[in-house]
């Protein structure tokens, strides 16, 4: 009965959102993608995305909704064009695509997941992905919204990591102040919210800085809960989307990828 | 033999000198001689002028050599020798007693030996013609009553203080000859000079006695142990242990290296021929802080004549310093990250850096304060020196002001302390090192080309100099340690650093598809050391190998250790050793240096010294007036044990700084070494007294022959060369010599 209400919360909620759509003069037009010149550069960073297995549901909408590409490949772009901009680390205009199949995430330290609440790891990519982070590798998850989608990022977070806490990260913790003094954070929108009169989806009204510590005080999971960063870079080149949320979505993204080379 | 023929003993022709008691001038011997042997030919020749003057010549020469003979025996030739009176000299009789003397060959002990030797005459021999006075020669010399109570257990036997005590008593005592019955070994610190120059002048004959074989038949032995005085914590250190062995060639022994019974490391080894001294290594971590005893030990083999030389102990300080190294970082990269996540977990380490983010922000961590490093890499003299280490990443040249390239110059050659550069695409060649003033320091020529720096997959292996390096250990084994690089994962990046500058060491090469390149390269720059590591690409043996594995974190923590570990600090105490076996003297030096890193040659510096039971001393040192900066003292250490010794520099008032090290009294120890008979040294010390080498087999003739001595209280006497029975054999020789010719020449 309880998962009966559920669903047809969120159904309504999707079906408000399509005819949201529909209503509306939509300005955000996906392009094409064009591989830059320099796309196949070798360089220290390049913006690694995890692709992982959706989460596995009888509401074939839900299962559907969500995925490893959302915002891809332009978000992964247009972001790594700012942070060439804004700091000296040498990075690659494309991105890199990496699951937890083979052994290749280990050559890219730091991993970018876009919608962690439809994922759903098997016991393989749990145990690989454990043994990624404690050597080093950071995870980087952003675009989840609501308690649900909460709960289903932790039901793989938790069996990664059983043993350890996701706890909220405090304002002085160096990730927030790397390069950028982020004390002052707020909801980064995703690009459904237009025209941006509420902020956030589902029950997720508020922006929620998350992580997961090693032994020695260090983050390995860094999780931007009840936002969606990936979109404020995807169309940060777009009038209609507000500049205050893409530079605080630039802002964060470059702060957590140089807090990842530096500790 | 030779007193059969010549009447004396060979002592008497070696110390008298020829006289004529006739009191005629030997010229009338010659003109005599002359005389007879030309009267002699002139009639040989008148009576065998036909033809035959070959035989007359041989006739004459016998004729007139025993004409010679007999008209020098009407001279009263005789040797004029001093001779001890009876009874009236002292002679002293010094007996080893120490623990080498209780060594058993062939079923008797060298102390029993030398008991019996006396028992089998030579005591009674001495006391019938001298006053006898037994000492007792071990850890001090003391006169005993009694030889049969040597026990053999004293801990040292130090035959020159001995020998120079006596000399000094015998001042007031007519000493005539001094007797050592030793196996020769004085374990502190052979015979000096001074001792033997006044045996010398005081013309006493040491004559020795020689116990023990030459050569033991089947020993183990360690020669020598050299480890490291100093260390960091946790450092892997490296102990070379020489050993020799006779009687087990080819056979397999086991050394081990402990810490208060604790087996630190141990390996197996095959022995080198008998006599050859082979040279073994063993490798340990260091551990905590604190003065570390190890002692190396060669595991007794069945049938080993002695055991107690196949353990040395040395001392080693582990400092509780952590050395700051700052590591500049041009901009965020992998390297950064994993470099500061490997020697986080280093507790001997601390390491600040410096972390280009922006072009306009530098990311500091480690500092100590917020305003340390706030204008980014140090510009001035007291911030740089403030560090041991430097390591520098993708920074180019002209980064650098001039003031901090100086100031670089000067922390490598005058400070002491070690630079690293890394590989990356803005520095070597890349960076413009070629043709800036840093050129200086680096190890290589890194060339004016462009585009050195290469993203791409390169292996490495260890050079012949990397396989024998310390610090290129990531395994103790140096097969198991070879194999491990061996199977180390690719670097992400390389880089051709350049040619090779003399003096420069490459250690490991990175091998790339397009050839081997030198990638870990170091040398010695003034008082510090300069390297180039040219990759940024170690991070994947973090991230592309098990949780489990620590290559990456040991490489670094090895690294950083050749980095600092040498890096000097203002004070630094010195000593010779760190075990002194039965050495009390304890020599102390420190050197000292300004803020500048400079000799201060106007300083106060005192070595405050704690040992066991409570021992304290406070010791100054004067400057060498040689050597700036260089301050000497000396201390005696009695008490055996472990001593902890500070030294403490200040100037006018103020502290410039202090030093700490440490050092082991040990007693006994280099008794049970090199425990073969030590004859070269008895014998030496006999030819350069004028005393003679005995065995216990002809020592028999002893007490005679000390009776010709110029020591004491002496006589001169004259013995008569006419009757002795060489002269009357050669006239008789001669005669019949003469008679046998004429008969088979037909002349009788």
């Amino acid at each position: 009965m309880i998962a009966l209400l559920l669903g047809l919360t969120l159904w309504s909620a999707l079906y408000a959102q399509r005819r949201f759509r529909r209503g509306m003069d939509w300005p955000f037009q996906e392009t094409e993608d064009v591989m830059p010149a320099d796309g196949d550069e070798k360089t220290e960073f390049a913006f690694a995305r995890l692709r992982y297995p959706n989460w596995r549901s009888s509401d074939r909408m839900w299962s559907m909704r969500g995925s490893w590409s959302i915002d891809y490949p332009k978000a992964d772009r247009q972001f790594v064009q700012g942070v060439r901009r804004l700091s000296r680390l040498h990075v690659r205009s494309t991105e890199q695509v990496v699951d937890l199949e083979s052994d290749e995430i280990f050559n890219w330290p730091w991993v970018y997941v876009v919608e962690p609440g439809h994922w759903d790891l098997t016991d393989a990519q749990c145990k690989k992905l454990r043994e990624y982070l404690l050597r080093g590798g950071f995870l980087m998850t952003d675009d989840f919204h609501g308690s649900m989608e909460w709960d289903i990022f932790m039901l793989s977070m938790k069996r990664v990591f059983p043993e350890r806490e996701m706890v909220d990260i405090p304002n002085k913790d160096p990730i927030f102040h790397v390069i950028y003094d982020l004390d002052n954070r707020f909801q980064v929108p995703g690009i459904v919210n237009y025209p941006f009169e509420q902020t956030h989806e589902y029950d997720g009204v508020k922006d929620t800085w998350r992580g997961i510590y090693d032994d020695k005080g260090r983050l390995m999971v860094g999780a931007c809960h009840n936002m969606d960063l990936g979109d404020a870079w995807e169309w940060a080149d777009s009038p209609e989307y507000p500049e205050r949320y893409a530079s605080l979505a630039y802002r964060i993204g470059i702060n957590y990828i140089i807090y990842a080379m530096s500790h | 033999m030779f007193e059969l023929l010549f009447k004396y003993p060979l002592t008497v022709y070696e110390k008298g000198s020829l006289v004529l008691q006739s009191g005629w001038s030997l010229w009338w011997w010659v003109l005599a001689t002359a005389a007879a042997a030309g009267a002699v030919g002139w009639l040989l020749l008148r009576q065998w002028n036909n033809g035959r003057r070959a035989r007359a010549l041989v006739l004459w020469a016998l004729q007139s050599t025993m004409i010679a003979l007999v008209l020098l025996l009407l001279w009263q030739p005789g040797l004029s020798i001093a001779t001890l009176k009876p009874q009236q000299n002292i002679v002293a009789v010094l007996l080893d007693d120490s623990r080498s003397m209780a060594l058993t060959e062939d079923g008797i002990s060298r102390r029993d030996e030398l008991k019996r030797t006396l028992e089998a005459g030579l005591a009674d021999g001495l006391a019938r013609k001298f006053q006898v006075r037994y000492y007792r020669m071990g850890t001090r010399l003391s006169r005993t009553g009694d030889w049969k109570e040597l026990t053999a257990e004293a801990p040292v036997s130090r035959l020159s203080e001995g020998l120079a005590q006596i000399a000094a008593e015998s001042g007031s005592l007519p000493i005539g000859a001094l007797v050592v019955m030793s196996d020769g070994g004085d374990t502190a610190g052979g015979i000096d000079r001074q001792t033997l120059a006044t045996l010398r002048s005081r013309r006493f004959p040491v004559h020795t006695i020689g116990f023990g074989r030459e050569k033991a038949e089947k020993d183990l032995a360690l020669l020598d142990v050299q480890s490291p005085v100093r260390a960091l914590a946790d450092s892997r250190l490296s102990v070379m242990v020489r050993l020799e062995q006779r009687g087990y060639a080819g056979q397999r022994a086991k050394l081990v290296l402990s810490e208060e019974g604790r087996t630190l490391t141990a390996r197996e080894i095959t022995l080198a021929a008998d006599g050859k001294s082979q040279t073994e290594n063993l490798l340990f971590n260091a551990g905590n802080a604190g003065a570390k005893t190890v002692k190396v030990t060669l595991q007794t083999l069945a049938g080993e004549t002695n055991p107690g030389n196949n353990t040395l102990t040395r001392l080693v300080q582990v400092e509780s310093r952590k050395p700051r190294i700052l590591y500049l970082e041009g901009e965020p990269r992998w390297e950064f990250k994993f470099i500061r996540r490997a020697l986080e977990e280093d507790r001997s380490i601390n390491l600040v850096t410096l972390l280009r983010t922006t072009q306009n922000k530098i990311y500091r961590q480690g500092i100590n304060t917020p305003a340390e490093l706030e204008g980014g890499f140090p510009s001035t003299l007291d911030e740089l020196f403030a560090f041991e280490g430097i390591v520098i990443g993708n920074v180019e040249a002209g980064y650098f002001s001039p003031t901090q390239v100086e100031l670089l110059q000067q922390f490598v050659d005058r400070r002491g302390g070690g630079v690293l550069f890394l590989g990356g695409r803005t520095t070597l060649a890349d960076g413009g090192y070629g043709a800036s003033p840093l050129l200086e320091l680096l190890p290589v020529n890194p060339g004016d080309r462009r585009t050195t720096f290469v993203r791409d997959r390169a292996t490495v292996e260890l050079t012949k100099a990397g396989q024998e390096s310390l610090y290129a250990r990531l395994e103790e084994d140096p097969a198991r340690n070879l194999d491990r690089w061996k199977k180390l994962p690719y670097l992400a990046d390389y880089q051709n650093p350049g040619t090779l500058k003399a003096g420069a060491v490459v250690l490991a090469e990175s091998v790339t598809n397009k050839g081997r390149l030198p990638l870990w390269i170091t040398q010695n720059y003034g008082r510090g050391r300069t390297a180039v590591l040219a990759t940024s690409g170690t991070w994947r043996w973090q991230m592309a190998q098990p949780l489990e594995d620590k290559s990456h974190e040991v490489f670094w923590q090895q690294l950083s250790r050749w980095l600092v570990g040498a890096t000097p600090g203002r004070v630094v105490a010195l000593l010779p050793r760190t075990v002194f076996s039965d050495e009390q003297r304890i020599p102390l030096r420190a050197e000292v240096r300004n803020r500048q890193f400079l000799p201060l040659a106007d300083g106060s510096v005192e070595a405050r010294i704690s040992g066991p039971d409570g021992v304290a001393a406070t010791v100054p040192l004067q400057p060498d007036p040689v050597t700036p900066g260089v301050y000497l003292g000396e201390w005696g250490a009695e008490k055996p044990g472990s001593y902890l010794v500070e030294m403490y520099a200040t100037r006018a008032g103020e502290e410039v700084g202090r030093d700490t090290i440490s050092f082991r009294r040990e007693d006994g120890v280099t008794e049970a070494y090199h425990t073969q008979q030590d004859r070269e040294t008895l014998e030496r010390l006999s030819a350069q007294t004028g005393g003679r080498y005995w065995t216990p087999q002809n020592v028999s003739r002893l007490p005679d022959e000390i009776t010709y001595s110029e020591a004491g209280i002496t006589t001169r006497e004259v013995k008569d060369l006419w009757n002795v029975p060489l002269v009357f054999l050669l006239l008789a020789l001669l005669r019949g010599g003469e008679w046998m010719l004429r008969r088979k020449w037909g002349a009788v």
